[in-house]
């Protein structure tokens, strides 16, 4: 199977914050989930893919170009929805159409036209008209339109109700089913990652500092309840992270059926992507 | 590329409308001899130092650059864009101020030949101010470009009319183009705009290489 992405060795330095040796590959069929909190470098590794900002060092591959050296190559076959809708106010859904139609060779006029039905945006309406679900929907819309093997989403179901992000999120499912299509979506809401991604890289600092499959690491992953005298008798080595509150500690441990092995006598549960990220964020190293 | 220019008259199209109706008026009352036929090319030129300006200013607000540059395209390509928006209007702009000549001429005898040149010296002075402009807003955007935006037309205007006070510009040396056949005239004045064009590929180099060094 192809990869769709392939980073390796990514740098990218502003002097006060720096992306750090980053690493992920993206096969065909799946989609992988960015996560990490607001200035980790999420964005920035999304920049440097689209080739929009310089990096200082690594190899971006995508679809099997290099993103700098063949450009328009790479992204020829690219839909891409940022985290705003760049299209003016005074624009029609009509006129993006006509504005996008002679950048991609391969731009579907009548599927551009499909996706407006099916989201339910008139393509007379001014995009000043629109709600930023509508936006997010048209932004969508001209992403899928020239049939795209791969789309990258930057928190592009940021701010929308559930009932807008589920009927996107099918959306995207309905994309990668066929195996050779990809999605790499960065997004703050993990709930929605766990719903459809199968990978999941979680970006803190400007380092990856988890990735692997999603469902490998929420079985795997879990969260142990206990009192602070409780955690002093824990090995520290079988801890990644703990928490400690008014009412009691919590820690985050990588082997949820060894631990619970090991401490019969400590309920340890299930975690949730959201868990792993505040105890990374907000937790003290073990 | 065709969709980025085509991008550009469509976000612009109610200005571009009024600029046209407004065009339009003031041949009828030119025509009517209200106007001066120069009041209609000093406002040709104005359209064209203010529409690529404004094109910037509304990529700004919608931040079209980072969606622009995310295309297929390549940077200079969408810096040609907006250059060969620049020279659509310009054409447009001609084609206007010729139609107006040819009706002016037609209907009043004017002298087409004046009509003509000043036409052709608009235009390259139309052509002068993107020639300088584009560069600046691809570097400082559109807000910062539009004070150089002033300096370029006033500067000059206040340095030409300073110098006539002075009498350090002697408009004798004019009279002598009285002498020159109107086939020279006619091929001299032609020859301003295609300066402008040489001027504005040596602009569109300049902005490619601001472009090139960007992050967006």
């Amino acid at each position: 199977m192809t990869n769709c992405i392939e980073i390796s060795g990514l740098c990218k330095s502003y002097g006060d914050f720096a992306l750090k040796n980053i690493n992920l590959t993206l096969p065909g069929g799946s989609i992988l989930g960015l996560i990490g909190e607001n200035g980790a470098g999420k964005t920035t590794t999304i920049k440097c893919i689209l080739n929009l900002i310089r990096r200082d060092a690594g190899e971006i591959s995508l679809l099997g170009h290099d993103n700098v050296r063949e450009e328009q190559l790479a992204k020829a076959d690219i839909g891409f929805v940022l985290d705003e809708c760049f299209f003016s106010d005074n624009l029609r859904p009509r006129d993006v159409g006509k504005i996008l139609a002679p950048a991609y060779k391969s731009w579907d006029a009548d599927l551009f036209r499909s996706y407006l039905d099916k989201f339910g945006l008139p393509e007379k309406k001014l995009v000043k008209e629109f709600s930023r679900g509508m936006k997010m929907k048209l932004s969508l819309s001209a992403a899928l339109a020239h049939h795209p093997k791969l789309l990258i989403l930057d928190e592009a179901t940021a701010g929308l109700d559930p009932v807008v992000r589920d009927e996107i999120l099918d959306e995207f499912l309905g994309f990668i089913s066929d195996g050779d299509h990809a999605i790499l979506m960065s997004s703050h809401i993990t709930s929605d990652l766990e719903k459809v991604a199968d990978y999941i890289a979680y970006i803190h600092r400007g380092e990856v500092v988890l990735s692997g499959a999603k469902d490998a690491i929420l079985d795997s992953y879990g969260r142990v309840g206990c009192t602070a005298a409780q955690l002093e008798t824990i090995d520290r080595a079988d801890l990644l992270r703990t928490r400690k509150g008014a009412f009691g500690c919590e820690a985050l441990v990588t082997d949820r059926a060894a631990f619970a092995r090991k401490y019969p006598m400590l309920l340890v549960e299930r975690t949730t992507l959201e868990d792993i990220m505040l105890f990374v964020g907000k937790g003290e190293a073990k | 590329m065709i969709g980025l220019i085509m991008k550009d008259i469509l976000v612009m199209r109610k200005l571009l409308k009024s600029y046209l109706l407004l065009i339009v008026i003031y041949i009828i009352l030119a025509y009517l001899d209200f106007f001066d036929y120069s009041f209609i090319i000093t406002f040709v030129q104005i359209i064209l130092a203010v529409m690529p300006i404004s094109a910037f200013a509304y990529d700004e607000q919608s931040k079209w650059d980072r969606y622009a540059m995310s295309l297929p395209l390549g940077r200079s390509k969408v810096v040609g864009a907006r250059y060969l928006f620049v020279l659509a209007l310009t054409l447009f702009t001609v084609a206007m101020g010729l139609a107006g000549t040819a009706l002016l001429y037609l209907a009043h005898q004017v002298d087409p030949l004046e009509m003509f040149v000043t036409l052709m010296v608009s235009t390259a002075i139309g052509l002068l101010l993107p020639t300088i402009l584009l560069p600046l807003s691809y570097k400082l955007g559109a807000e910062r470009a539009r004070p150089y935006l002033y300096a370029i037309v006033f500067i000059p205007v206040i340095a030409f009319v300073l110098l006539v006070k002075a009498e350090i510009i002697d408009f004798s040396a004019l009279n002598r183009l009285n002498g020159l056949s109107p086939t020279a005239i006619l091929g001299g004045s032609t020859l301003l705009p295609l300066a402008g064009l040489a001027g504005l590929a040596v602009s569109y180099l300049i902005s490619c290489r601001v472009a090139a060094g960007k992050e967006y």
